[in-house]
């Protein structure tokens, strides 16, 4: 299943994106992510693998031919929702020719994730660039974007070598190797920290911190000459304490950085969870609210690190 | 057991309202920009709110008592002498608070009927208002204020008030002399006469079938013969009216007896001249009327700031009926009026002011260096001329007004462009006209920017700042391409690169060829543009593209109505090539049958109703004594065809390309069975609604279900797909050059016009089922590069390369409106990515785009109209989801950050 170096998992692309580096961007979604973070809002992202996405809105009036149609018979009728179907998604997740996409005429079922060539991904940059305006490029997210490292790193140094500025939001938690080869490549970086308690942010996230902290702290001192941004998804329960704050403010003055973007959680990836049979935690988890964020920020504004709340980051 | 959407998104857990009541509000609540209107315009705001659509028969009256009396008189001096008797006899009305004055009626948004153009329609309902003439009438206050606040529209009749056309409120009392005035033109009006003689086209009786089947949906001449045209205020600017009358008479004694040379017309430019010397008569009476009626109040007002303002509105109005303005003041009135005038003359739609900011530039210049007027008071006087041309109401049939043009009457104001020298023409008053439409949001005028890569940069971030109010304007079109269309099309009747830079939009979107004249003010030459070229949009009206395939498939029968429309083809279809082959046969024979009865139309009203004031405003007529029935006007070749569907056609030649003659997955005849059974959906008459929302599959069989599901993911314009985008652009290609082998009464080529209007919906209604997938009865994709809702799944970078994949200075525009979350332009970053997004659209060819940046109350729609809003994205940091496959307790989410964004 895996294509290896010559092509990319990609779960989506964006054109027009002004949230995620200077001007506008083109977003690409990268698949497969070492971390699984419950509140996580890109579900279909997490695993390296094309996922079957059902949506029971537009599963209607057929005679659910998806059921005969599986050979795993992984598909069977609900008893009491009419048409609507249930999938057994561990038969599904060892499922590579997804007949029951084919079969479903209404569309409710499809798959997330195509393989993409770094040709095919040239062709829509080379496309997409004079609507980006002079600041603008592109931004690989996901996903965790360096995962799928051959495939990432050739797709960077093809941007590198067409003039294309190239933006990647990260995890950190990857080799140290592939962050030395895709730095040159790349003028701007957003980091993720979720917690800088090892052992809570094993429990958020299913890894530790000593990757993530040992690389940024690399990074800091090389001579990059990029612009590097923290950015901390701020989970209620989990990360949204003023010691977390405190202690990732010192870390950041430690290490030489001196802003910060607070991203408020939020629940606009629910409806994905559903989608894809999984269950959500954070489903009935409220957003954060305003004066929380801000009282956040105070504690970095306290020790001189610039605090960006929400999409306000300035390119 | 059928289920609708509702209720299987019930089941779901998703449980949605279907059905808001009534048209939502004009105001918006949650708009990045929003702002007040000053005190004043808003007092005069409110109140066209509270005002309902009043017809009066005072002008047809009086107009119709001087026609009669001059039988035998020569045609242009007749109606020269009606309209004078009818402008001299019209009640004025001024309002406490008004500073720019005149109406089109004594009624805030009054108007009245022109049965000289068509009476057909009050002969029809003639015992219907008799009835409800003579009816006691409820009087119930009830049913007042129930219309009252469902708009500006008497759609039934109550109390005292009888509903006319649908739209427009007249006092009991008044019908009795509204049918006699009626009667009168029975036979003689251009409707009458141009239907008596259109019948003596051969191809007639297709006409018939064609209106019925509503392959094309109005005839041109004798509905809104006149319009989406740029209006030319200079002469009144430059000479006064008193000028003007002095001018004609000089003119008048020059050519009288005289033919000069031309044996077949020459002669008719003395009775044009003694035509143009009664009009402005009229005029000057009209206007004294109002200075007088301002004396009577200021008479009247113990107010002192009232009573002065009633002074100043007298001494205004009566330098305005005579001299030449000197002061913004004084032409900012002229200009209103002539607009007026030109109004009330005949009936109009899309009567472009044009652009105002530099026509008015120079008294602004000059009285803001002479400390006559400050900024906000310009600010206060452009609020005020938005409120006036709010006020508009244009009296036609209830389908033309309803069906075509949503009730909106397209005063369309043009900003930038060029200066006849190729400079940028953007000044400081273009940005307070801006400023003044932020401020006062309303209907009218709306604003179009003429996009070109000199305007200065803080000009279009003013701009880009407008759109943000959520109000969809400006409108942004390539003014570059605009010039090619402009010298490609008139540049065989004289047009160079200069005078094409003058251009300007007239109507909603129709480029319009204008000209520059040198406007003196106090020893200095302006060079200013106006309009100089005859009507447009007339012609062809709508043809429904997806229509026409219906017909082509099935052998030239309307399969809704069962009736034959065009001569059977007899072809089997048995390739791509050959459909297209018969569609282009079937689309020829539509566009001559359709331009010879309406050329008869417009030949009818050009020799009974011509217009004579708005011809005299245009170059170059009072110079060489022609009105625009002898081709007085500069340019006169703007005689067009328009489409409709443009997108279902392609997505349906598409589908059956891929289907069935490549893939072979399935029979063109299978197809045709689907259609006819709308792939098993219930008819959207038999649902009861036009929306896709609603829509009920008949049974559960499924048995179209497979072929429904080919139709649906064959290519689809939008997704930067050249499957589908090269038919766009063969398409393209064909029909705007066909539209070139026909021609108009003046004997000039016809163009392509591709604007959908609000032609879509009723068009889609009258059609079945399409190969694109589309339901019977549902509406067509709006405007002519809009992506099908719900079909553009790539972007909006992929829609643009979809759209440009064609040369759009062929046409005389196309037409692209985009939905955008305030979000994805917040603040002056988002500003500048919305402009950044417009150039680069502007920049590939685009010729049009508009944006909707949709706030709240579009997003709580949204919510109860789900399948409405297939194409709303909306963007957080990192996460885009499109609107409808969110659940409702985070669109509630959304709906509160993006109020708090907002703030």
């Amino acid at each position: 299943m895996h294509e290896g170096v010559s092509k990319g998992l990609i779960f989506d692309i964006q054109g027009h994106s002004i949230h995620d580096g200077p001007g506008t961007r083109t977003l690409v979604f990268l698949s497969g992510c070492p971390l699984r973070c419950a509140w996580c809002s890109n579900p279909e992202g997490l695993v390296l693998q094309p996922q079957l996405m059902y949506k029971p809105r537009l599963c209607k009036d057929c005679p659910a031919r998806c059921v005969p149609g599986c050979p795993k018979g992984a598909a069977r009728q609900s008893e009491n929702g009419g048409s609507h179907i249930l999938f057994d998604r561990v038969l599904c997740d060892s499922c590579d020719t997804m007949e029951c996409v084919k079969v479903c005429y209404m569309r409710a079922l499809q798959t997330s994730g195509k393989w993409y060539a770094v040709d095919e991904l040239m062709r829509l940059f080379n496309r997409d660039r004079c609507y980006w305006g002079p600041e603008g490029g592109i931004t690989l997210t996901g996903g965790e974007p360096l995962l799928q490292q051959e495939f990432v790193l050739n797709l960077l140094a093809r941007c590198h070598d067409a003039g294309i500025a190239a933006c990647v939001e990260t995890s950190a938690y990857v080799p140290r190797t592939v962050l030395l080869a895709a730095l040159p490549c790349i003028q701007w970086l957003f980091i993720d920290l979720k917690h800088m308690d090892s052992g809570r942010h094993r429990q958020g996230t299913g890894v530790p911190n000593e990757l993530i902290l040992d690389n940024l702290r690399w990074i800091s001192r090389t001579n990059w000459p990029g612009r590097l941004v923290v950015r901390t998804p701020v989970v209620p329960g989990f990360n949204d304490t003023v010691a977390n704050a405190e202690a990732t403010a010192e870390f950041l003055a430690e290490i030489g950085l001196s802003e910060i973007n607070l991203l408020p959680f939020h629940r606009l990836g629910a409806s994905k969870y559903g989608q894809l049979g999984m269950s959500y935690e954070y489903a009935e988890q409220p957003a954060v609210g305003q004066e929380a964020l801000e009282a956040l920020a105070a504690v970095y504004r306290e020790k001189a690190i610039t605090c960006h709340l929400g999409s306000d980051t300035p390119f | 057991m059928t289920r609708t959407l509702a209720e299987v998104l019930e089941q779901s857990g998703i449980p949605i309202r279907l059905q808001v009541g009534g048209k939502a509000p004009d105001a918006v609540v949650d708009r990045e920009v929003s702002k007040e209107p000053c005190p004043r315009a808003k007092k005069l705001r409110d109140l066209y709110f509270q005002t309902l659509s009043s017809a009066t028969n005072e002008f047809p009256y009086w107009y119709t008592r001087k026609y009669s009396e001059l039988e035998g008189e020569i045609p242009v001096v007749r109606r020269a002498a009606a309209l004078k008797e009818a402008f001299s006899h019209l009640t004025p009305t001024i309002l406490p608070g008004e500073l720019l004055v005149m109406g089109k009626a004594h009624y805030y948004r009054g108007s009245f009927p022109m049965p000289w153009l068509s009476e057909g329609y009050y002969m029809a309902k003639e015992d219907e208002l008799y009835k409800a003439a003579l009816s006691k009438g409820s009087s119930s206050v009830d049913e007042l204020s129930k219309f009252g606040s469902g708009g500006g529209n008497v759609t039934q009749t109550f109390g005292n008030v009888v509903s006319i056309a649908g739209k427009f409120g007249m006092r009991r009392e008044e019908i009795p002399a509204l049918l006699h005035t009626a009667r009168e033109w029975a036979g003689k009006s251009v409707d009458d006469v141009g239907h008596k003689y259109e019948q003596m086209v051969p191809t007639y009786p297709m006409k018939e079938a064609i209106m019925r089947s509503i392959v094309c949906m109005f005839d041109s001449g004798y509905t809104l013969p006149q319009g989406r045209e740029v209006i030319n205020y200079y002469y009144p600017l430059e000479y006064g009216f008193d000028g003007l009358l002095q001018m004609a008479k000089e003119k008048k004694a020059e050519v009288a007896g005289r033919a000069d040379g031309d044996g077949l017309v020459g002669m008719n430019r003395l009775y044009n001249y003694q035509a143009v010397i009664l009009i402005l008569e009229g005029i000057q009476n009209w206007i004294m009327n109002y200075a007088k009626e301002a004396r009577r109040l200021a008479d009247f007002e113990s107010g002192p700031q009232q009573k002065q303002e009633y002074q100043e509105i007298a001494q205004r109005l009566e330098s305005v009926a005579h001299n030449k303005p000197t002061t913004f003041r004084e032409a900012i009135q002229m200009i209103w009026t002539v607009h007026v005038a030109v109004l009330n003359e005949d009936a109009i739609s899309g009567l472009s002011p044009g652009r105002v900011g530099q026509v008015l530039y120079p008294y602004y210049e000059q009285d803001k260096a002479a400390g006559r007027i400050t900024d906000d008071e310009v600010l206060e006087w452009m609020q005020l001329q938005r409120v006036k041309f709010t006020c508009i109401d244009c009296f036609a049939s209830m389908g033309v007004v309803g069906g075509v043009l949503s009730g909106n009457t397209f005063n369309n104001l043009s900003l930038g462009g060029l200066t006849k020298d190729g400079r940028s023409a953007a000044n400081d008053l273009e940005k307070l006209i801006i400023e003044a439409a932020i401020r006062c949001t309303s209907t009218q005028p709306t604003l179009t920017v003429l996009y070109d890569d000199k305007l200065p940069e803080d000009f279009l971030l003013k701009a880009t700042e407008c759109n943000k109010t959520g109000t969809g304007y400006p409108a942004w079109v390539n003014n570059r391409g605009a010039i090619d269309f402009i010298l490609n099309q008139y540049g065989p009747e004289g047009m160079t690169v200069e005078e094409a830079r003058a251009l300007a939009i007239g109507g909603c979107l129709e480029t319009s060829p204008c000209s520059w004249l040198p406007l003196h003010l106090n020893a200095k030459e302006y060079w200013i543009p106006g309009g100089s070229g005859q009507p447009t949009s007339v012609g062809v009206h709508f043809i429904s593209l997806p229509k026409v395939l219906e017909l082509v498939l099935f052998d030239g029968i309307d399969q809704r109505t069962g009736q034959p429309v065009y001569s059977p083809h007899g072809k089997k279809l048995e390739s791509y090539e050959e459909i297209v082959a018969v569609f282009q046969d079937y689309f020829r024979k539509t566009v001559d049958c359709l331009t010879t009865s309406n050329n008869i139309q417009h030949d009818i009203w050009r020799k009974q109703n011509m217009a004579i004031f708005n011809s005299l405003l245009k170059p170059d007529c009072l110079l060489n004594g022609h009105l625009i029935h002898e081709l007085g006007y500069r340019y006169n070749g703007t005689y067009n065809v328009e489409s409709c569907g443009t997108v279902n056609l392609v997505n349906s030649l598409a589908a059956i390309k891929k289907v069935v003659f490549e893939d072979r997955a399935t029979s063109l005849e299978e197809i045709k069975q689907a259609l006819r059974d709308n792939f098993g959906f219930k008819t959207a008459s038999e649902v009861g609604s036009f929306s896709l929302a609603d829509q009920e599959k008949k049974e559960e069989s499924g048995k179209w279900d497979y072929i429904h599901y080919l139709c649906l993911t064959a290519p689809k314009y939008g997704n930067d797909d050249p499957y589908a985008d090269t038919i766009l652009k063969g398409w393209e290609n064909w029909f705007c050059r066909m539209c070139h082998d026909y021609e108009s009464l003046n004997a000039r080529p016809l163009y392509a016009c591709q604007i959908s209007v609000s032609t879509h919906a009723p068009m889609g209604m009258a059609t079945i089922a399409t190969p694109d997938g589309r339901l019977a009865g549902t509406t067509f994709a709006d405007a002519s590069l809009s992506a099908y809702p719900g079909t553009d799944r790539n972007g909006p970078y992929a829609l643009f390369e979809s759209a440009t994949v064609w040369d759009h200075s062929l046409s005389q525009n196309s037409q692209m409106n985009l939905k955008l979350h305030p979000t994805a332009v917040a603040g002056m970053q988002g500003c500048k990515k919305l402009l950044a997004l417009t150039q680069a659209y502007m920049r590939k060819g685009g010729f049009h785009i508009q944006y909707n940046v949709v706030d709240s109350k579009m997003l709580r729609d949204a919510q109860q109209n789900p399948d409405n809003y297939r194409d709303l994205m909306v963007r957080v940091a990192g996460f885009t989801q499109y609107w409808v496959e969110i659940g409702k307790p985070i669109q509630d989410e959304v709906i509160a950050r993006t109020e708090y964004e907002g703030v």
